[in-house]
């Protein structure tokens, strides 16, 4: 029994070294793919499952259900199943239960759950864990108020950490203005023509000759004209994701998705317009006009009256801003006759 | 049209125009619907020969509709809202009206609308139509493009000379008044300019009914044909339906455009580049000539007609009216400009001007229904196509249409580009016709361009068409009245709740109904600022919280919240904002007017009127100056209102 034992152990651990040295470490293992390797003499599956057993109790090999439910393993590299020897049986469970959720962690409750251990028990497991430096709780965007572990080593998925816009989980403002005023900048640089500036001249001249309102140029001042409709020169993502990869603003790398998001964010600003189904993007305004506009907002001057839709009827008449509209009717309480928004607004905008 | 603040609206504005008497059967009209002449005595406590004369002059100026019933022979009034608000826009369409056909054209409409319709016999009476009083009227300018358009003729001028002769001799006859001759020969020109252009129309008798009477009216009449009486179940019903729309469409048509439009372009157009010479036209038309020989039949034809009806003068018998629907369909027009304006250069929004010009000449009103569809319910509606050469026709010869579109590669170098326009301006006019010649081609390629441009997104302003192989242009009604609409709608929403609202709204708009969380995703806005504008813009009505929950116990932790935005809801209710706050302006002036009464009786006073320099005093006239002012301010604020309605109802 005892040499059973031992020349159990030492196939074991041929077979752990044979797989090691190998298959990559999330390697798949099912029973037909360990005795193909011809460690196991006479494929002897009784024999297979004592050596898979001693390493699974080793913590060398993880057990797994692959697809038909059929039983599977992966190897455990030695460092990682050191740790793991070192664990209370309680705590390798739930070990095992984080390990399995992979990059986009888990919720306390869920842990409960799935490994049936009592709610005290399970804080000091992950109390210990956490210790040891296995595991770590993370933030979810998603439910901002579940308590969350995954592994240590691990990054947090888009899904968790919501992409790339996020820092902490909350929103990064900063961050988004700063990439989303570069993109409008780059993308407004391509999407008009700048006129060279002896043309210019020339255009003033003309335009003014027939009578038409003439472009106001001062000196100094570039000039833009459109691309006719089909041009092809407007940016794609691609090129403003490298853009922006390559700018310098951004501390990691940013994906192509992130990139789309922020360029859809533009577009619902009314800042860009998406050409061909979002294959190729245009500025709205020129890029003189961009620049002014960027600068004035973070002088942080509120007047950016040029910046806005142009007013109409209702937002210019002190009833579009009335807080008692609702209630105002000739002869109430509140009514036309000793309304007292009315004279401010008359002396507002006559001067007098 | 009838809510609680559109009724306070027109009766606001027939009181003003109208006085007080208006204004008691208007407001009772309005607060009744419906009523026979006793009723009505009984409710506005009016005399009988008050309610009689009022109601004669009101029906004059189509404030009311009457309807003599066949079953008891008893005639019922009915408040005509939509004539009443029309009067706020008065203002607009005279300017609108100078602006197109000159000061004389906004002189004879004003007098229409004086007198709610008129027959043209009664035109041809009025002495403000006869005054020369070049300050007034202005008949100068128009006098001198009459002139063109004899010159253009050429050997018919005698022949138009002696037509403007005609009237002459009778109206010496009876008033010899040296002065008045000229003008008067000018106004059957005129009606027919307006006429032409649609702006005024016939008077039926149909029109003093209202809509749901005329409707009524026409299926009684139907039913009793011989050979509808004959169908039976659906069948009778549809023969119906279609035929009281044609009925109806017959009774109430007051076309007078017929045969005052040739090739497109109403009697009188005016050119508007009439400064340029004589000869690029004359090449125009031999161009035209080679490509098509069909057409040159047409071209002769037209100067034919051209002579042959203008020698009529407009028939003296027929009444006529303003035809407030053509006008919307012009106003919307000039919206679309605007919009064309902020975002494009100033030559492509003339291209884009002389385009819907061409199609305003053919559209006879903003919609089929008589009610806005709703959102996504609308369909499309194009305008009629026209054809790419006939707006490069309607362009300004000299207009540079090269310098303002950029190439079509970056690298393409600019100076083959810039070459024409420099020819052009370096040798002026007198090359003209050689640079004309070799651009030709050119021109209609770079007018194509400049429409391109604008079938672009965000707004697609235009939209191409192949037609039988021929390049057509058209403009989707439906769509960019929406987009008008939302505009309005952003704008408020924007003044009132910040950008940060208008992402959040345009978001909802595109992608319909939203939980936080995603809405946050594609809005990239921190939760607390994101829950702050949506409470408020909740609070404002602006968008809306579906609960959908997820069991049966409706726990609000099992619920879903999905957030919506509805432009059609929110559309409806800033309308009755827009009609309060008009009336409120309205208001507000009056209790001006009365905070100032006796001063601006003394003003009024007919010694004062004219002189008010020698009778008032300093600070009398700074305070009559502020008045003025303040007037003028309220009642442009009511304009810019105003517009807002036309985009929300009429558009």
């Amino acid at each position: 029994m005892a040499s059973a034992g031992a020349s159990v152990t030492q196939l074991a651990s041929k077979l752990y070294e044979h797989c090691l040295n190998n298959f990559p470490l999330d390697q798949l293992f099912y029973q037909q793919d360990l005795l193909g390797l011809g460690i196991v003499p006479k494929s002897d599956i009784a024999l297979l499952l004592k050596c898979t057993q001693s390493l699974v109790d080793q913590k060398l090999f993880r057990l797994l259900q692959g697809k038909n439910e059929r039983l599977a393993w992966k190897i455990i590299s030695r460092e990682d199943a050191e740790k793991l020897q070192n664990l209370s049986p309680d705590e390798s469970l739930v070990y095992n239960v984080i390990h399995s959720t992979g990059r986009s962690g888990i919720w306390v409750r869920a842990i409960g759950n799935r490994t049936g251990l009592h709610k005290s028990i399970l804080d000091r497991c992950l109390k210990s864990l956490e210790g040891k430096n296995y595991i770590k709780s993370v933030h979810n965007v998603k439910f901002p108020s579940r308590k969350m572990y995954m592994l240590a080593g691990l990054a947090p998925s888009e899904d968790v950490t919501g992409g790339a816009w996020f820092t902490d989980g909350v929103l990064d403002e900063n961050f988004i203005n700063t990439v989303a005023g570069y993109i409008e900048y780059t993308v407004s640089r391509k999407s008009w023509f700048e006129v060279p500036s002896a043309d210019a001249q020339r255009n003033k001249r003309i335009k003014t000759s027939d009578g038409s309102a003439a472009v106001k140029q001062e000196p100094g001042q570039k000039s833009y004209i459109p691309f006719p409709a089909g041009f092809r020169g407007y940016p794609t993502v691609a090129m403003l994701t490298g853009a922006v990869n390559e700018s310098g603003i951004t501390p990691v790398r940013l994906g192509e998705e992130s990139i789309v998001q922020l360029l859809d964010m533009l577009c619902y600003d009314n800042k860009l317009v998406a050409l061909n189904n979002g294959e190729m993007y245009r500025s709205v305004k020129n890029p003189e006009a961009v620049k002014q506009s960027q600068s004035r907002k973070s002088a942080g001057e509120d007047t950016g009256i040029d910046d806005r839709l142009v007013t109409n009827g209702m937002t210019e008449a002190p009833c579009g801003h009335c807080p008692v509209f609702k209630l105002c009717a000739p002869g109430g309480a509140v009514s036309p006759e000793n309304c007292e928004y009315f004279d401010p607004w008359l002396e507002k905008a006559l001067g007098f | 049209m009838t809510s609680q603040f559109a009724g306070e609206l027109c009766t606001l504005l027939v009181d003003d125009n109208f006085g007080e008497l208006f204004a008691r059967i208007f407001s009772t009209l309005v607060r009744y619907d419906r009523l026979s002449l006793a009723r009505l005595k009984f409710y506005s406590r009016l005399s009988n020969a008050q309610l009689r004369h009022g109601l004669a002059a009101m029906i004059q100026q189509h404030l009311v509709f009457h309807y003599t019933s066949y079953d008891d022979g008893v005639t019922y009034y009915e408040p005509n809202m939509q004539s009443a608000y029309y009067l706020i826009r008065s203002g607009k369409i005279l300017e609108f009206i100078e602006e197109r056909l000159g000061k004389y054209a906004a002189t004879v409409m004003s007098t229409i609308m004086f007198l709610g319709h008129a027959q043209v016999a009664y035109l041809e009476t009025i002495p403000e139509l006869k005054n020369s009083d070049p300050d007034v009227n202005g008949p100068n300018e128009d006098n001198e493009e009459y002139q063109e358009f004899g010159e253009q003729n050429g050997p018919k001028e005698h022949e138009a000379d002696e037509r403007y002769q005609e009237p002459k001799d009778e109206l010496n006859g009876l008033n010899g008044d040296q002065s008045s001759i000229g003008n008067l020969a000018l106004l059957h020109p005129t009606l027919k300019a307006l006429a032409g252009h649609g702006y005024i129309s016939r008077v039926r008798d149909a029109q003093f009914q209202s809509y749901a009477d005329n409707v009524l009216d026409s299926e009684r009449t139907l039913k009793a044909r011989p050979d509808i009486k004959a169908l039976k179940g659906k069948k009778l019903e549809e023969a119906v339906v279609e035929g009281t729309l044609n009925l109806l469409k017959e009774r109430l048509d007051g076309d007078l455009t017929r045969g005052l439009v040739f090739n497109g372009i109403p009697r009188g157009a005016k050119r508007r580049h009439t400064s340029a010479s004589e000869a690029p036209n004359k090449k125009e038309r031999l161009d035209y000539a080679a490509v098509d020989e069909d057409d040159v039949e047409e071209e002769n034809e037209w100067s034919d007609d051209e002579f042959g009806e203008d020698t009529v003068p407009m028939e003296s018998g027929i009444t006529v009216r303003i035809n407030y629907e053509k006008l919307d369909v012009a106003l919307r027009n000039r919206r679309f400009l605007e919009l064309a304006e902020r975002d494009s250069s100033s030559v492509t929004a003339e291209v884009y001007e002389c385009l819907l010009r061409r199609i305003e000449y053919q559209t006879m009103k903003c919609r089929d229904t008589t009610e806005i569809p709703r959102e996504g319910e609308e369909g499309e509606q194009y305008s009629v196509p026209i054809s790419l050469r006939a707006v490069v026709e309607e362009i300004d010869p000299l207009l540079d249409l090269a310098g303002s579109i950029g190439p079509m590669e970056v690298s393409q170098p600019i100076s083959r580009r810039g070459k024409r326009p420099l020819d052009d301006s370096m040798n002026g006019v007198g090359h003209e016709g050689t640079n004309g010649e070799q651009s030709e081609g050119n021109r209609t390629y770079e007018v194509d361009q400049h429409l391109c441009l604008l079938a672009q997104p965000p707004y697609n302003l235009t939209s191409k068409r192949i037609v039988s192989g021929l390049i057509t242009w058209t403009v989707e009604f439906r769509h960019l009245a929406r987009k008008l609409r939302h505009l309005e709608l952003e704008r408020i929403i924007e003044a009132r709740y910040g950008d940060v609202a208008l992402r959040v709204v345009r978001v909802l708009h595109e992608k319909g109904k939203l939980d936080e969380k995603r809405l946050q995703e594609i809005s990239l806005l921190p939760f607390k600022d994101l829950r702050q504008v949506l409470a408020s813009m909740q609070a404002g009505g602006f968008v809306d919280l579906q609960e959908v929950p997820r069991d049966a116990q409706r726990q609000p932790s099992r619920t879903i919240f999905l957030w919506f935005y509805d432009p059609d809801r929110v559309c409806n209710s800033i309308l009755e904002d827009t009609y309060k706050a008009m009336s409120r302006c309205l208001q507000r002036l009056r209790f001006e007017r009365s905070r100032l009464k006796e001063f601006l009786e003394k003003t009024e006073r007919s010694d004062v009127k004219g002189n008010e320099e020698r009778y008032l005093s300093e600070a009398e006239l700074a305070l009559l100056e502020q008045w003025r002012a303040k007037e003028a301010l309220l009642l442009g604020e009511v304009a810019r209102l105003d517009d807002m309605v036309a985009v929300m109802r009429d558009y």
